[in-house]
């Protein structure tokens, strides 16, 4: 069953993207895991945790559908919405090493969970954060805490003007880091794959499709040729296994089973 | 010494994937083969895609899971390449779910199926969430006897899942009459739940069906009744098989073969190969030689 979830906060962070502080008691996510945020008679969506701190969840939502539209609309301290979760395998804590992290978007959301359960600090950690413009930016100053931020926008309104792997690329051709974890569009993700390769820096990064059951049953999020579950088997998937995912960055399975190409997206 | 024959599949264990989990694609279905699985069940096919009913449509509750999935599939002709695959990369039968509104679209669906490898027909006459197109068929036994003597004439096994909610010995007895050549048994049972904060039903769809350990009981009677009154029709025990006991259970009953659904979710895959080895152990230590001594002895004084 949902736990209750009560809005104790609700603001715009950045443009279509809302910030929410839940109050809920849940088993405890680790960073990479996702819960399911039921809204009554709306709609259940799968929602990557950005933080949980004293039985407060800290969400943020991108508007796209039925159910984010709803909550972006309504959402105000009080209302009740509803969590069961967390659900899936997040990231492996980095222990010790130097890390980089890259992340699309509200993709940096988990990614900032990370450093901040991994206890990070900017001599071990970069992170490449990027948006679609200076008004879409989200966490960077909050991660700046925990690493040293770079920021790439597509429109170069702020940071580096283009898509984030060209920060993400820049920063690997003069360093070594231990370990690479990437969140944010898959185009992204495919990008920063390429990097890596013959690489020796060990890639996690998460995925995103379409959900229902959330505990492995259902086989919505099904990626081929290893027939993967993202919401059991991941969504944070090794950069071993995504190089053998046919689907990565091509195929997004309807939720009626059929696949279609997956459209390149922007970084934002 | 677990090899059992069902309606001609022959299967390396009685284990089976139950219809609606995973069973969606090719891949899923070698790594439910891989994991230890005597047979697979795809999920249920019509003749068109369905997109299926809006989130929640699955509900984790203290006893058993509640789903109102819809159906959702890619329908007939998209499943044929996953169905292909299956037969290329697999060497456990592969038995396709088949659902639909009439007796014609039922028997449209399972000849293209077969056309592209199906190695068995299971009759999904029973989805207790889909209106049109689950119980409400199962209730029209001389149409559902009409479709399995059609789908017969393909030359393979056809399988009809019975439900509660139908009265299924009249409905077996006439799919026997028309040539079926064994039954599943039970689908889940028709339920629903409300969330007390939210004050409102969870499902999307409000009713959908309940499974786990909860139905175990309600699957034992249905398989023994069946028993009884078909002997030696082939039966796919279904209903709460989360372990190795329930497994034996239901073959006590009479179930050849025993389906696993919704106790992946607890257990992952990791539950065929739990089920093989603890049958395996069981025998051993009770003096059996072959799982067959074990389907239906229950009925025997």
């Amino acid at each position: 069953m949902h736990a209750r979830a009560r809005v104790a906060a609700a603001r715009l962070a950045a443009e279509q993207v809302l910030e929410l502080l839940l109050e809920v008691e849940l088993p405890d996510p680790s960073p990479g895991q996702f819960v399911m945020l039921w809204v009554p008679r709306v709609g259940e969506v799968p929602m990557s945790v950005a933080d949980y701190e004293g039985g407060v969840l800290r969400l943020f939502i991108t508007r796209r559908g039925v159910v984010t539209g709803y909550i972006h609309e309504n959402a105000r301290p009080g209302l009740a919405l509803f969590v069961r979760g967390p659900y899936g395998r997040g990231f492996t804590m980095p222990r010790g090493g130097r890390v980089l992290l890259v992340g699309g978007g509200t993709g940096t959301a988990p990614l900032y969970f990370l450093a901040k359960r991994a206890g990070l600090s900017s001599a071990g950690c970069t992170a490449a954060v990027g948006f679609k413009s200076s008004r879409h930016v989200i966490l960077v100053d909050e991660l700046r805490k925990y690493c040293d931020v770079r920021v790439a926008t597509d429109d170069g309104s702020l940071g580096h003007h283009g898509p984030v792997h060209e920060l993400a690329a820049a920063l690997l051709s003069g360093e070594r880091y231990d370990r690479v974890y990437a969140c944010g569009p898959e185009q992204m993700i495919v990008e920063v794959l390429r990097l890596l390769e013959g690489r020796e820096e060990a890639l996690e990064a998460s995925l995103e499709r379409y959900m229902r059951c959330a505990v492995g049953v259902c086989g919505s999020c099904v990626l081929d040729p290893l027939g993967l579950r993202v919401c059991r088997d991941g969504p944070v998937f090794s950069g071993a296994v995504l190089r053998r995912l046919h689907d990565l960055g091509r195929w997004w399975r309807e939720p009626d089973g059929r696949k279609r190409p997956l459209a390149p997206q922007a970084t934002g | 010494m677990l090899e059992v024959e069902v309606a001609g599949l022959r299967l390396r264990n009685p284990t089976v994937l139950a219809s609606g989990v995973l069973g969606v694609s090719a891949s899923l279905a070698k790594r439910v083969e891989e994991a230890g699985a005597g047979a697979f069940t795809t999920k249920t096919v019509t003749r068109e895609p369905r997109r299926g009913y809006m989130n929640p449509t699955f509900v984790v509750l203290e006893h058993g899971y509640l789903n109102a999935v819809g159906l959702a599939n890619p329908g007939i002709e998209h499943f044929c390449q996953e169905l292909r695959e299956m037969r290329e990369s697999l060497s456990i039968p592969v038995i396709l779910s088949v659902g639909g509104g009439s007796a014609e679209e039922l028997v449209e669906v399972a000849r293209r199926g077969v056309e592209c490898g199906a190695q068995a027909v299971e009759l999904n006459v029973s989805c207790p969430h889909v209106r049109g197109m689950g119980v409400e068929l199962g209730h029209r036994a001389d149409e559902v006897a009409g479709a399995v003597g059609e789908i017969r004439r393909l030359g393979v096994p056809v399988l009809v899942k019975l439900s509660v909610h139908h009265d299924y010995l009249r409905l077996a007895e006439a799919c026997l009459d028309a040539g079926a050549s064994g039954f599943t048994a039970i689908n889940t049972v028709r339920g629903m739940a409300i969330d007390i904060y939210a004050r409102k039903p969870v499902l999307s769809n409000v009713y959908g069906g309940y499974s786990g350990p909860a139905i175990r009981p309600i699957a034992v009677r249905v398989v023994y009744e069946l028993y009884e009154a078909f002997p030696g029709v082939p039966i796919i025990g279904v209903g709460g098989v989360d372990g190795w006991e329930a497994a034996l259970e239901l073959i006590l009953a009479g179930a050849s073969a025993v389906g696993v659904g919704s106790a992946i979710a607890e257990k992952d895959l990791a539950i065929f190969e739990e089920i093989v080895r603890g049958l395996k152990e069981y025998m051993e230590r009770e003096g059996f030689s072959s799982i067959k001594e074990l389907v239906g002895l229950a009925h025997r004084s």
